[in-house]
């Protein structure tokens, strides 16, 4: 059923796979341009322990931020909403640094912790799914129903109990949702800062010496390793999610009950 | 005579006094509840009668006069959790099933689990929920999930039950079911309630006493008795008493609409 399910975009994703390998020969498109997949496909291949390799070394950082970032930005979400002052003056900060792209302070970061160093890399992370996720979190602690709130005072329950019972369940979905955001962000980040340098056992530094020598189907080999990673990152926050929250609509619907 | 479960004197309530925006809610209430009555709140929308329920439970303050719970102050009361709430809509948490549900304020004052998993399930039982305890909230129609909401009030066997127009949003004849299971309830427990109702026929269906109210500033027009016996049932609705009432508080409710339109009884 699964299977017959996902058969369309299955197919679709194999056809245009065809369409690109056909057209590549019939145009006579240069390699450096476009590898057909046949060749990045043999790149992949004959390339496969290294590009294991440096796919975990830039999972780790990517790894690595993203918890640093998260952790930091649930802890923050915790004092922001706890404090209604500390809330008015940071959220607009939060939520305009959202916007900004900090993958650009990339090479600052490489001078300040070192260009080999993996932290530097780890930092430009864990500052990208900061925002994200200390905007959703706080949102999910204080977008709470008034009347649980009330109902929660004729308890005289203390505000840590309605953090624990009301206020921590409410805002899982909204984690959840910046998990997922963070995870994919995280990728990205953590290649995409290493264009600007870094140890030679990364992704990004091994697709940009590749390209650099007219290895492109090496690029392309290592493209496909990030996204192997990216999507098999997302997929494992989903799954959390379904474990974590299975009593929530977002993943009501989802099951199909 | 037994000391009242709730007594207000002169209870008075106003929203931002002194502002271009005041708004005179409540003003020169008195009332005595005796343990064991049901006592109904009715009058026209926005005549304070929830800001009276309110007050009783402290979620809010009186700005005048005071109100005694079980011969405590009302914050007292809430302190020591003498009442239980039922709301406009259920508020249950959807994170936690129906027994789960049920079983927080057990929980919040630290009973043990299997304790409370033997009392939140006999509740369920009164009201008719067995059988749903794994359920989560949304496979549940909305009466059931009142319900659950009042097993969850009576959870803590509380002397005083306030209800906020609990079944507003259900449709007649759900509304006339868990009139007659509340009543079943109201008798099973003995509890004193206090019941914020739009509904003439569900406050005389219900209560021992109906307290008419006036639109704003809310006071007391008049206190109608309920000479009905109980147990009520559907007979009930086709007595002569049941009619008489009816119509005593429709007149009453008449004249406090009067006040609200046009600053006099009609």
């Amino acid at each position: 059923m699964q299977l017959r399910r996902h058969l369309p975009a299955i197919l679709l994703f194999l056809a245009a796979l065809a369409l690109w390998e056909g057209l590549v020969h019939l145009l006579q498109i240069q390699r450096f341009l476009l590898p057909a997949p046949s060749v990045i496909w043999a790149a992949f291949i004959e390339n496969f322990d290294r590009l294991v390799h440096i796919g975990w070394f830039t999972t780790r950082q990517a790894l690595g931020g993203f918890a640093i970032g998260c952790g930091a930005g649930i802890l923050a979400a915790l004092a922001v909403s706890r404090w209604a002052v500390a809330s008015e003056t940071l959220m607009p900060f939060a939520i305009a640094a959202n916007s900004v792209p900090i993958i650009a302070f990339a090479p600052i970061f490489n001078n300040w912790f070192g260009v080999d160093n993996p932290f530097s890399k780890m930092m430009i992370v864990a500052v990208i799914v900061f925002f994200p996720m200390m905007i959703n979190t706080v949102r999910g602690l204080t977008l709470v129903d008034p009347a649980a709130l009330e109902l929660m005072r004729t308890y005289a329950a203390s505000e840590l109990t309605i953090l624990r019972k009301v206020r921590l369940p409410n805002a899982l979905p909204y984690m959840f949702s910046a998990f997922k955001v963070a995870a994919t962000l995280s990728m990205i980040g953590a290649v995409v800062s290493e264009y600007f340098g870094g140890n030679r056992s990364a992704l990004g530094v091994f697709i940009t010496q590749e390209a650099a020598q007219f290895r492109f189907q090496n690029s392309w080999a290592a493209i496909i390793i990030a996204c192997i990673v990216g999507i098999s990152f997302y997929l494992i926050v989903m799954l959390a999610e379904r474990l974590a929250i299975p009593w929530h609509s977002s993943v009501r619907s989802e099951a199909g009950d | 005579m037994t000391q009242p479960v709730v007594t207000l004197s002169n209870l008075g309530m106003t929203f931002n006094a002194g502002k271009h925006n005041q708004t005179i809610a409540l003003e020169a209430i008195d009332l005595a509840i005796q343990p064991g009555e049901f006592i109904s709140l009715i009058g026209p929308s926005g005549c304070g009668k929830s800001t009276l329920l309110r007050l009783v439970g402290d979620l809010i303050q009186p700005t005048a006069g005071g109100v005694q719970v079980n011969g405590k102050s009302a914050q007292q009361a809430r302190i020591d959790q003498d009442y239980g709430m039922v709301f406009q809509t259920p508020v249950l948490f959807e994170w936690r099933s129906i027994l789960n549900n049920v079983m927080l304020p057990l929980e919040l004052r630290g009973m043990g689990r299997s304790e409370r998993q033997k009392r939140a399930q006999a509740l369920l039982h009164l009201v008719e929920l067995s059988g749903f305890e794994h359920h989560y909230p949304w496979q549940l129609s909305g009466g059931m999930q009142q319900r659950a909401a009042i097993a969850r009030a009576l959870a803590i066997q509380p002397k005083l039950l306030l209800m906020d127009e609990p079944f507003g949003a259900l449709d007649e004849m759900t509304r006339e079911r868990m009139n007659m299971e509340l009543h079943r309830i109201w008798l099973e427990t003995k509890t004193t309630v206090i019941f914020v109702t739009h509904s003439i026929p569900e406050a005389v269906f219900l209560s021992t006493r109906i307290v008419v109210m006036s639109a704003r500033p809310g006071r007391i027009l008049r206190v109608v008795d309920v000479p009905l016996t109980v147990p009520r049932g559907e007979h009930t609705r086709e007595e002569t008493a049941y009619f008489q009432v009816e119509t005593e508080v429709r007149e009453w409710l008449r004249k406090a609409k009067g006040y609200a339109t046009h600053g006099l009884p009609e």
